[in-house]
């Protein structure tokens, strides 16, 4: 009768003694995956700011003399077929590929969130067209979406932060509403309508904070893949073009080389995309990391 | 059958330890229902956890746990399995919880049957029948077919007690069985354990941290206080004349439907880091003098006392608890001469219905049929009933928000929300109306912004009304003090406060406006004891205020009659009795009401009215209201008239009650509950 398992939850009972029994393991774990995440992540802003520093040739200095010559010499990693240097484009390009990307999700978190949190405490009517769009836009694949977005806006970097600002926005308008529609049956909602609170009081001091946890969460690990969708976009021609440099046009323009055997013309943007992508995974692991051990 | 010997437990964890059971000794033998009281805190669990082997990470435990010549805290995990499979059970203080909520019940009592006891299925099935039966379930072969979602709490409570004892262990435990229960059930599953005790001569430890209402079914009961046996004796003696000051001042925390006074003790208990080298409760105690201070007393029998009766304290006190003076507040008695007549009315109902219709397909939930009621200013009403009776769907209507499906509420002549035919406020004009009626939640810690400051909490009423932020910031420091809250305070977050802080904070909410009324929907009944105590305290002064209403809400008779000027009796939506508070409580007149009553713990001499008492035939969730008088399915006196009509309030001297045999019932039921 009384056997393991129903003997188990007598510890629920008694608070707060198991209650942090496993949070310090997981806890540093956390940190670990925070840390080396912001780390990576340190590395590549200080590149991108200091990259006129870090290398030697321009952006789109084109040196006539060498194209694609190998690493070595004059030019670190070598040089494409323009003639222009690896090393410097891959450290210009984390500019526009870094602040593409983060504008891109800051863009979407607050459009997602007022979205989710309007659609979530008013409910009704409002609440189903919003989430019958949002389920619209969900029911492509992100990246064909951004396909179509793209295709329609036309190049431009701000045309690329819409582009996939669009594509992730729904995402957070799902969250938050669900957020929201917990939250708004807790006591401290009826609290503050009882206290007189306006409605967007109630939204803006007391649901916005309390909704936001999962979206600290995801949004890391959403700018990893708003960078994948850029230079996805770039390498099919849609997103930036050249000479700006972008790792995905970069991997684009190196591809024909590659089967020549020039490797250095495409691996070195991909390995500078693959740093950046983990760099955030690993941050976003590590904040859903923690906040799960917090709810522990 | 089972003996405790000085066990002490000790838990390590990096940064802290915690010292949770300092030498802990009692026995619990064969049919015999020891209660094991103490504040949340205290290590009733952990004594529980200690039993059945399952204590935390990182404790050391010394001393013995000795059941059936075997020391648990020496078993290994062949031995513990067996020990816990036959020897001790336990039954959760949340039954739905414990229960798996995708199997029938009678599947998992059925399962278990075969496992521990290797009986064949069907053989098990008509044993499961039988164990239902024996725990008061009716139709038992229905039940045996229902999922937890569709029992009722005390239903859920006896499946556990069943399930418990189907293995028939020598020893059960049951850790807080009834909090969450209303007074008629826990009354009843109180009697459960007594009678597993009795029929079958198992040992049963009850944990509560209600002596009063445990008292009447335990032979002996042993009294914890931080970790530490304090009093333990026969369980009449020592409710009628508890000796250690600690299990006086429990006593006197809870209040009592005879109208007994309220005392708080103030402080909270420590939490011990190493084993006490004091009297743990020297910091609280009224009696307590240097020799308290410095060592710790040892268990000694009580001199003159019967035996078994042994505390630990040196300066044991005698007789009743209330006859001597304390040297601690008291609350002051609700004053009665308050006229309601004379002062103008903060709150009208007037024949409210609230249906919650479900969102998909026709029906809902009838939640009010037909409520009317008025507050005057100065006037503290009480409103109290089982859970589900609509109190708290009363306390939604009056705060504008639930809307009434029909009928009228006025707040401070408003109204709050869109009503048939009425004109309804909007805006600016809406926000500063309903500041003046303010609730007191439940649930202190969830009525709080999780991420917003104590001071923001607090502050939220007086943003409506447009104050400046040193304006706010002036109410709040002067709100503070009136509540005994520290200034450091303000800055904290909610998840940082204690249940008593965090519902002194919701009060200081509630009264920083100024209301013209405030609504307390059950704020006790969420926090500790002597917690409590300290809360009806600061409830009293408030509700004191003869130019402010008040409604008080609460399932416990006893918290109302301490406050109310008047009283009404809610089932299932309808008002039953309404009158001044001392004549529905000391002359009853619907059946419902007398039951109620009849419930309600008491301390010193059993529960309320004795022998004569109402009781109701069957539990809430069996009695079907379609036609007739709510109650006509539960209650003992029912006519043919009763099933077909409803009666509505009638007049009986002072008070009112809607029952068709009200005129008769005081000479069917012989002498009447009367005074205390």
């Amino acid at each position: 009768m009384a056997d393991l398992r129903t003997a188990g939850p007598a510890g629920a009972t008694d608070q707060g003694v198991a209650a942090d029994a496993g949070g310090t393991r997981d806890g540093r774990f956390a940190r670990v995956l925070i840390t080396t995440g912001a780390a990576i992540l340190t590395v590549v802003v200080v590149a991108a700011v200091f990259a006129p520093l870090l290398s030697s040739w321009g952006e789109t200095v084109i040196d006539p003399a060498s194209t694609l010559a190998a690493p070595g010499g004059g030019h670190l990693l070598g040089t494409d077929g323009n003639g222009m240097d690896i090393w410097s484009r891959v450290l210009y390009a984390a500019r526009l590929d870094l602040g593409i990307a983060v504008a891109a999700v800051a863009l979407a978190v607050v459009a997602g969130t007022l979205l989710g949190l309007v659609a979530g405490y008013r409910g009704g009517w409002l609440d189903d067209v919003l989430m019958r769009v949002v389920d619209i836009f969900q029911a492509f694949p992100t990246f064909i979406l951004a396909l179509a977005v793209a295709a329609l806006l036309g190049n431009g970097t701000l045309n690329l932060v819409l582009t996939i600002a669009a594509v992730n926005a729904p995402a957070y308008a799902r969250l938050v509403r669900a957020e929201v529609r917990t939250l708004r049956e807790l006591p401290f909602v009826d609290a503050a309508v009882t206290s007189g609170a306006s409605t967007a009081g109630i939204l803006w001091r007391h649901l916005l904070p309390n909704s936001l946890t999962p979206v600290r969460v995801i949004a890391p690990l959403n700018c990893g893949w708003a960078m994948l969708t850029l230079a996805g976009l770039s390498f099919l021609g849609l997103g930036v073009s050249i000479p700006a440099a972008e790792w995905g046009a970069m991997i684009s323009l190196g591809a024909a080389d590659v089967v020549g055997g020039r490797w250095w013309t495409s691996v070195p943007p991909g390995l500078a995309l693959l740093v950046c992508v983990l760099g955030f995974s690993l941050l976003g692991e590590g904040l859903q990391e923690r906040a799960d051990a917090k709810r522990r | 059958m089972l003996s405790i010997e000085n066990l002490s437990v000790v838990i390590r964890r990096p940064g802290r330890q915690v010292a949770a059971l300092n030498d802990i000794t009692f026995a619990v033998r064969p049919g015999e229902v020891v209660g094991l009281v103490g504040e949340s805190g205290g290590g009733k669990s952990m004594v529980a956890r200690a039993i059945v082997g399952l204590l935390p990470d990182g404790s050391h435990a010394t001393g013995r746990v000795v059941f059936d010549d075997a020391d648990v805290l020496g078993m290994d995990e062949v031995a513990l399995a067996a020990h816990r499979g036959r020897g001790v059970a336990i039954c959760f203080q949340n039954p739905r919880g414990a229960l798996s909520p995708t199997r029938t019940v009678g599947r998992q009592l059925v399962d278990r049957l075969v496992t521990h006891q290797n009986m064949p299925v069907d053989r098990a099935r008509e044993a499961a029948r039988e164990l239902f039966e024996a725990v008061g379930i009716r139709s038992p072969q229905r039940r045996l077919d229902a999922y937890p979602h569709e029992l009722s709490g005390g239903m859920a409570q006896r499946v556990m007690i069943s399930l418990a004892t189907g293995c028939a262990p020598g020893l059960l435990i049951a850790d807080e069985p009834t909090t969450g229960l209303d007074v008629t059930l826990t009354r009843e599953i109180l009697r459960q354990f007594r009678h597993a005790a009795d029929t079958d001569g198992r040992g049963v430890l009850l944990i509560s941290h209600d002596l009063a209402s445990i008292a009447e079914v335990c032979d002996r009961v042993v009294v914890l206080y931080a970790g530490t046996v304090v009093e333990s004796g026969p369980a009449a003696q020592v409710l009628r004349e508890p000796a250690h000051p600690y299990t006086r001042a429990l006593l006197r925390s809870v209040p009592d439907v005879g109208g007994r006074p309220v005392v708080a003790t103030a402080g909270a208990m420590p939490l011990l880091t190493r084993a006490p080298q004091n009297c743990p409760f020297v910091a609280r105690c009224g009696h307590a003098d240097d020799t308290c201070a410095a060592r710790r007393p040892t268990t000694e029998p009580l001199a003159g006392g019967p035996d078994g009766w042994s505390l630990a304290c040196f300066h044991p006190q005698a007789g009743p608890i209330g006859a001597e003076p304390e040297p601690v507040r008291a609350i002051p008695a609700a004053d009665p001469a308050v006229g309601p007549q004379a002062k103008s009315t903060v709150l009208e109902i007037d024949d409210a219905h609230v249906v919650y219709r479900s969102r998909f397909g026709s029906g809902g939930h009838h939640a009010l049929r037909g409520v009317s009621l008025r507050v005057a200013a100065g006037e503290t009403l009480g409103v109290v009933g089982e859970s589900g009776c609509g109190k708290s769907t009363l306390a939604k209507l009056v705060m504008g928000l639930v809307s009434p499906t029909s009928g009228a509420v006025t707040v401070a002549g408003h109204s709050l929300v869109r009503q048939p035919g009425r004109a309804h406020l909007r805006g600016r004009a809406l926000r500063q109306a309903r500041t003046r009626a303010q609730l007191v939640f439940q649930d202190p810690i969830g009525s709080l912004s999780p991420r917003r400051t104590v001071a923001d909490s607090i502050a939220e009423p007086l943003r409506a009304a447009g104050l400046s932020a040193a304006e706010r910031a002036a109410r709040v420091a002067a709100v503070l003090d009136r509540m005994e809250l520290d200034r450091s305070i303000l800055q904290r977050y909610p998840h940082e406060l204690s249940g008593g802080q965090a519902q002194r904070v919701g009060i200081a909410r509630a009264l920083v406006g100024e209301p013209d009324l405030i609504v307390f929907d059950e704020p006790t009944s969420a926090l500790d004891v002597t917690v409590q105590a300290q809360i009806l305290t600061v409830i009293s002064e408030v509700t004191a205020d003869k130019d402010r209403a008040a409604v008080f809400i609460s399932h416990d008779l006893a918290t109302v009659r301490g406050f109310a000027d008047r009283v009404v009796v809610l089932y299932l939506g309808r008002i039953v009795e309404e009158g001044p508070v001392d004549v529905v409580f000391d002359h009853p007149r619907h059946p419902y009401t007398m039951a109620l009553l009849a419930s309600a713990p008491r301390l010193g001499g059993g529960t309320g009215a004795g022998g004569d008492a109402v009781e109701l035939v069957k539990d809430l969730e069996e009695a079907d209201a379609t036609t007739g008088c709510p109650l006509a399915a539960r209650c003992p006196f029912v006519t043919d008239t009763c099933r077909t009509q409803q009666q509505h309030l009638q007049p009986y001297g002072a008070s009112r009650a809607a029952c068709w045999r009200a005129p008769e019932l005081a000479a069917l039921t012989g002498k009447q509950a009367t005074t205390p």
